[in-house]
């Protein structure tokens, strides 16, 4: 469904050394990787929020980066890293900026774009926000209404940038709950990227490690998230075995060693 | 009435979900009615009062050509005098506010405003520089003004793109520098002015609606283009207001909607102040009282500043010509007055 071939991109350093990958129909990817890895520079330039400086990215068989921008919106819905917003808006008015690319570029919106803006709302559980202000929703909330306004064009392809990032542990099991649900029901396939590692060895139908710029392995989470490669990747003491409950991976930290090290690392400086 | 249907129509009234084309029009009518109840007040009172029947056949009579039967001293105050005056006022509160709407929601900045941005003071200086060089500079002071302002905008927005690409942040930053550089400028060269001139300039700086009369018809033309330009763009607008990738990702030509709403902004920033000079606050408090009134959608914002920016220098210009008449009061002394106060309860309110 979405197929990624060879994306470049950099500024004075490359941050993205050729990227391949793709993801099929109503599957579930998520993108783990360390901080610098290229993961949110990768979402942007599947969004066109960046322009490679070679490669594609298509959909169903289409060229996404050469499309008109609004083509694209209607494809992909995008849920950004969370940015704080300065001027009061509801979130029924934000939703319904989900459906820019469908409507009028002047006038209002038409009574099918308030009908889907609704509908997102319902499928996130937000439809009791409607007129409420975005900024004073709870953080949980906000995120759901974010990823309502990505589903108000009903998109092919959910591009989430760190949906859990700043949620509780049971808000971010909703959320991929929520995700995952789509996939199934909506016929819809998702990018997540995050860094919550037995979060997504629990959702992901597969997973992709990057590292510096490049595609360190993408599989199913149990081929993909092994202790010796994530150890080497994070630089960090970690213990991966079993989830009793659904069998998935589980990464431990092993804080005693980490410590231990950290302290060693003191001393050798002093 | 039960309790419950009360409950619903108090529901419908307070609770805004979004805006609809029914709240937009009830909101720009409303303002409408305010507006031209203001200019009928600004045309009643002065040095001589004349009634509104008076002002009525004189304006019937203008139009159609014909003749009043009023006296032609009165003829002449409403024509000559008090009705430019109006427009003039309209012209350049619509200008002001509706440049400082569309800052805003471009650099994503409820305080941002063309003062901020330095666009004023390039303005300003244009103006000043005219002024004062009258023998050498063959140019008048409105176009001096004017191309001060474009300037200064092509200046800002330089400074304002990195290497990467620019930033609301540095494009603010720029405005900031500029606006300080392009100060300390005109400070000299007001140090350096005297006499009569030095007079005119000041008047000028603060803000004075009865300086440049025959430029009205020009501003009001540029003013009325550029406001139409934004309001064309103000969807855009809105997703911009929210983030520029996000919109990017929505589908915004992002790009070509910065670039046309900052040149047309400046383009009434430079032609409301060359009309009427550096007049303060009205940028920052009408788009902010228009907001809080009927919500962020720039749909409303953009013709609700227009009307309430216009309204509001209406109403304080009649009171800087009659407070202390004969005397005048600068239209910018009022503005600030009024608008400082009402800005700092606006803050507490939404903060």
């Amino acid at each position: 469904m979405l197929e990624v071939r060879e994306v470049r991109f950099g500024y004075a350093e490359p941050v993205l050394k050729g990227i391949s990958f793709g993801v099929s129909n109503k599957e579930l990817l998520v993108v783990l990787g360390p901080n610098g890895s290229g993961k949110s520079t990768l979402l942007k330039i599947i969004v066109r929020v960046l322009k490679p400086e070679s490669g594609s990215v298509m959909i169903d068989g289409r060229d996404v980066l050469t499309m008109p921008r609004r083509q694209t919106a209607r494809l992909i819905g995008y849920v950004a890293q969370e940015s704080p917003q300065r001027f009061p808006l509801t979130a029924m008015e934000y939703v319904l900026q989900g459906r820019f690319a469908q409507g009028r570029l002047i006038g209002f919106e038409s009574d099918e774009d308030v009908r889907e803006a609704s509908r997102a709302l319902e499928m996130t559980e937000t439809a009791e926000f409607a007129t409420r202000y975005v900024g004073e929703l709870s953080g949980g909330e906000r995120q759901r209404v974010m990823l309502a306004r990505a589903l108000a064009s009903r998109p092919r392809l959910l591009v989430l940038d760190e949906p859990v990032a700043n949620l509780d542990i049971s808000h971010q099991v909703k959320m991929l709950d929520l995700v995952k649900e789509l996939t199934h029901a909506a016929d819809i396939s998702a990018i997540v990227v995050t860094h919550e590692l037995n979060l997504a060895a629990e959702f992901a139908a597969r997973t992709m490690l990057m590292k510096s710029g490049e595609v360190l392995a993408i599989g199913e989470p149990r081929e993909v998230l092994t202790e010796e490669r994530l150890r080497t990747l994070y630089g960090t003491d970690l213990l991966v075995d079993q989830n009793p409950v659904s069998g998935a991976p589980r990464i431990t930290i092993c804080k005693i060693g980490a410590e231990d090290q950290g302290k060693e690392n003191l001393k050798s400086q002093i | 009435m039960s309790a419950t249907a009360t409950n619903r129509i108090q529901k419908r009234m307070l609770v805004r979900e979004r805006l609809t084309l029914r709240r937009l029009s009830v909101t720009l009518v409303v303002l409408l009615v305010v507006l031209l109840l203001f200019a009928v007040i600004a045309l009643t009172v002065g040095s001589e009062r004349i009634g509104l029947d008076a002002i009525l056949r004189i304006i019937v009579s203008e139009l159609t050509g014909g003749r009043a039967d009023t006296p032609a001293e009165q003829v002449s105050i409403i024509t000559d005098i008090r009705l430019p005056r109006v427009l003039m006022a309209v012209v350049v509160g619509a200008a002001l506010s509706v440049a400082g709407a569309a800052f805003q929601a471009l650099l994503r900045n409820p305080l941002a405003d063309p003062g901020i941005l330095g666009i004023s003071s390039g303005s300003a200086l244009g103006a000043i520089a005219a002024t004062i060089f009258a023998e050498s500079i063959p140019v008048s002071r409105p176009i001096a003004a004017f191309i001060g302002a474009l300037i200064t905008m092509g200046i800002v927005y330089f400074i304002g793109q990195g290497r990467r690409g620019g930033s609301t942040e540095r494009l603010i930053l720029a405005g900031v520098i500029v606006n300080a550089f392009l100060s300390s400028i005109v400070i000299y060269l007001l140090t350096a002015a005297s006499g009569p001139r030095l007079r005119s300039v000041f008047s000028w700086l603060i803000g004075d609606l009865g300086g440049e009369p025959d430029l009205l018809p020009v501003a009001a033309a540029l003013v009325a283009l550029g406001i139409i330009i934004i309001f064309i763009n103000s969807r855009g607008l809105n997703l911009l207001m929210t983030g520029e990738q996000e919109a990017l990702a929505l589908g915004v030509e992002v790009k070509r909607v910065q670039i046309a709403v900052y040149i047309a902004a400046s383009l009434i920033t430079g032609a409301g102040v060359a009309a009427g000079g550096a007049i303060g606050f009205v940028g920052l408090i009408i788009p902010h009282a228009v907001r809080l009134a009927g919500g962020s959608d720039n749909r409303l914002v953009i013709p609700g500043s227009a009307l309430g920016g216009g309204a509001f220098l209406l109403f304080a210009d009649t009171i800087a010509r009659t407070v202390i008449a004969p005397l005048e009061i600068h239209i910018g002394v009022i503005t600030a007055f009024i608008g400082a106060p009402v800005f700092v309860y606006l803050l507490r309110r939404t903060s």
